[in-house]
């Protein structure tokens, strides 16, 4: 049913599947200007993860059918779903959304948080200006064409001043695969704001092709306090190209959280601009590869401004044939005196099959700066394993609680107690 | 069926890295006995105390170690502990991510086995009360396992995990290392809490202070990687008194270490 286009002359058919939905004519020129750049640029080379083989064209321009939503989401997302919950959630099943939750309560305080191509309609000043800003796509063939046919995604805007009183839950669920997702996720918090965003991706371990390419883009206003958590869990025959970037104002602070619990194939990169003296950010990321999954993760944290802080913190469990590179990149620019940045890169490798990488980088250019790395790769601690066992404990037991005592720096930073549970309940799950 | 404990270690020989240490050593603990291995560094004291626990980086060579009949050797390192062995070791690992009081618990459970564990409520009533009795702070149990403790907090800790867990044979390994006298004194009176007929003990120290507080009905000198003396507290006595050098003279040994015995 879904037909693959050829690698170009997209941009028509694009206009005319997003002009039927909607799209402004000013979006519409965007993307198309986007798309060309797609055509023109080469397919990236990246330095650990040979792409080529993956399935980059398995997307669609076709209208895809509505359809009457059943419950099949719900047995997917059940274990990130809090139905006794009151924070505001929407969820989106292959590209509709299927589920809506407590937004009107955020209307009275200003907030908005609705998917962004409804927002791109009735916010078009506020969303346009914003978009492609933290994470441009020129330079990148994959976010060019992520650029020309983003559909999915959430907008979230809190006004100067407003504390957000809930985390703010998308959660994106593919069940039909060969369409592609395109996501884009646009956050604007406002001076001396706070909120916290989860982001949950999830798709039918049965999927065939399943091609994502997602953007967040993250706008921290001086003083704000911005927090985003992602859980992915993405089937096997998943190809995933994410960016996250945030740009933090004056004395604003951003922090991620990463849940990479899948068993495809990953390049992702998150991190953020510091731009405002005294802005700060943290990363703190948690990943399992099992069976084939590859992962290649990047956090990059740019200090522009003075007396500017982050702090990258990874932990990645691999089994089976699971790949995975850790780079940490830590970037102090010229000017940016004062600054301090640390990262800790950690793997554990449980498999003889499994591969790991970790990859920390300094790059500085300013001479009053603070800046520290760790990062080590290795097997099980056998000393731990024969503590542990020498009490009684099997040894499937123990290196349950050594992986566990691992992880749990990472985990415990997991914004949300439900998304915690279920992330540490897909790690028993895959751990067996 | 007599309900003593019997460790039978016979002929035991064990290499580390290809390189002997323990050259044949010969040993039996039955419950309600206090057996003490004392001995300079380097002798084999602490080999002999992994082996018997299975300890990966240790490859027996040759002998037979039964407890209660059973074949220790043919047995992982977790089902030696649930057939009743414990290693108080003298360098405890850190493992974050389990609480203190569900690692003993979990323990517990194992060596009772499927079915009959213990309700955490009297559980968690006697871990407390164990833990006063050890003047160790309540906190401690939601602690990560030994983890930030200090060598002497590790090293209460495992009496902790002893009293709880209640094995048939215990063997401590350098327990006294790194406690001041106090702590020593409440250390040796968590041990000696469970002396009686179906517990034995085998200590292994450096120093006669110890053995002040852990009486031995048995004291045995390590060197060369083998048992050159056996004696009553007597021997203890006298070796804190004069040291080890008339044993060597009296067996011809100049260097007491493994090294020199090869």
């Amino acid at each position: 049913m879904s037909e693959v286009m050829e690698v170009s002359g997209l941009s028509a058919p694009a206009q005319a599947l997003f002009a039927e939905r909607g799209d402004s004519s000013e979006l519409l020129a965007m993307r198309s200007a986007a798309l060309s750049v797609y055509e023109q640029l080469p397919a990236p080379k990246y330095e650990k993860s040979d792409i080529s083989r993956r399935k980059m064209d398995a997307f669609s321009l076709q209208v895809a059918p509505a359809f009457m939503p059943d419950e099949t989401w719900k047995s997917l997302a059940q274990p990130y779903f809090e139905a006794d919950s009151e924070h505001p959630m929407l969820v989106v099943q292959d590209g509709q959304v299927v589920y809506t939750r407590g937004t009107q309560d955020l209307e009275r305080l200003g907030i908005r948080f609705l998917p962004i191509r409804e927002a791109a309609r009735q916010y078009p000043n506020d969303v346009l200006t914003r978009l492609h800003q933290a994470v441009p796509y020129d330079q990148d063939k994959w976010l060019a064409l992520q650029a020309g046919l983003w559909n999915e995604g959430v907008y979230v805007y809190v006004p100067k001043g407003v504390i957000c009183p809930h985390p703010l839950q998308f959660i994106h669920v593919v069940l039909e695969g060969g369409r592609g997702s395109f996501v884009h996720n646009l956050v604007v918090g406002g001076e001396q704001s706070e909120v916290t965003l989860l982001e949950t991706y999830l798709a039918a371990q049965d999927l065939t092709d399943n091609l994502h390419i997602g953007v967040s883009e993250v706008f921290v206003g001086a003083g704000a306090k911005v927090t985003d958590g992602v859980v992915q869990d993405l089937p096997r025959h998943s190809t995933a190209v994410i960016v996250r970037r945030a740009i933090v104002e004056r004395d604003g602070s951003m922090d991620w959280v990463l849940g990479e619990v899948g068993d495809g194939y990953t390049v992702a990169e998150v991190g953020s601009r510091l731009v405002g003296t005294g802005s700060h950010s943290t990363s703190h990321t948690v990943a399992l590869g099992s069976g084939r999954a590859h992962a290649d993760m990047t956090a990059r944290m740019v200090h522009e401004a003075k007396f500017t802080e982050s702090d990258t913190t990874a932990r990645g469990v691999m089994q089976g044939r699971a790949n995975a590179v850790y780079r940490g990149v830590t970037h102090i620019l010229k000017g940016a005196s004062g600054s301090n940045g640390q990262q800790s890169e950690k793997l554990l490798m449980m498999s003889k099959e499994s591969r790991a990488d970790a990859i920390p980088m300094l790059l500085i250019d300013e001479n009053d700066v603070k800046c520290g790395h760790a990062a080590s790769v290795g097997q099980i601690n056998e000393e731990q394993l024969f503590y542990l066992m020498s009490r009684g404990v099997s040894e499937a037991e123990a290196k349950r609680m050594v992986v566990w005592g691992f992880l749990d720096p990472v985990l415990a930073k997991l914004p949300l107690s439900t998304m915690r549970t279920a992330v540490e309940r897909v790690l028993e799950r895959k751990m067996k | 069926m007599s309900n003593v404990p019997e460790l039978v270690i016979s002929g035991l020989r064990a290499s580390v890295e290809g390189k002997e240490i323990l050259k044949g050593v010969d040993l039996t603990v039955r419950g309600g006995e206090v057996h003490a291995i004392m001995g300079p560094n380097g002798t084999g004291k602490s080999t002999l105390a992994s082996s018997l626990m299975g300890h990966p980086k240790y490859e027996v060579t040759g002998g037979s170690v039964t407890l209660d009949g059973a074949d220790m050797l043919a047995m992982s390192v977790d089902e030696r502990a649930r057939a009743g062995l414990f290693l108080a070791m003298q360098y405890p690992s850190e493992v974050s991510g389990v609480s203190n009081a569900n690692f003993i618990r979990m323990a517990r459970n194992a060596r009772l086995g499927e079915g009959n564990e213990v309700p955490v409520l009297k559980f968690h009533r006697e871990l407390q009360q164990k833990m006063k009795s050890l003047s160790m702070d309540a906190s401690f149990s939601e602690r990560y396992l030994n983890e930030g403790f200090s060598g002497g907090e590790k090293k209460r800790n495992e009496i902790l995990q002893l009293t709880m867990l209640e094995p048939r044979i215990a063997i401590l390994d350098e327990i006294d290392s790194g406690l001041d006298i106090d702590a020593l004194r409440i250390v040796a009176e968590g041990v000696n809490s469970l002396r009686g007929a179906e517990f034995g003990l085998l200590v292994i120290t450096h120093y006669q202070r110890l053995l002040q507080y852990i009486k031995p009905d048995f004291v045995h000198v390590m060197m060369q990687g083998r048992i050159v003396r056996s004696g009553g507290q007597e021997l203890a006595q006298k070796l804190e008194a004069q040291g080890y050098d008339w044993i060597k003279e009296e067996l011809g040994i100049v260097d007491e270490t493994i090294a020199a015995g090869v």
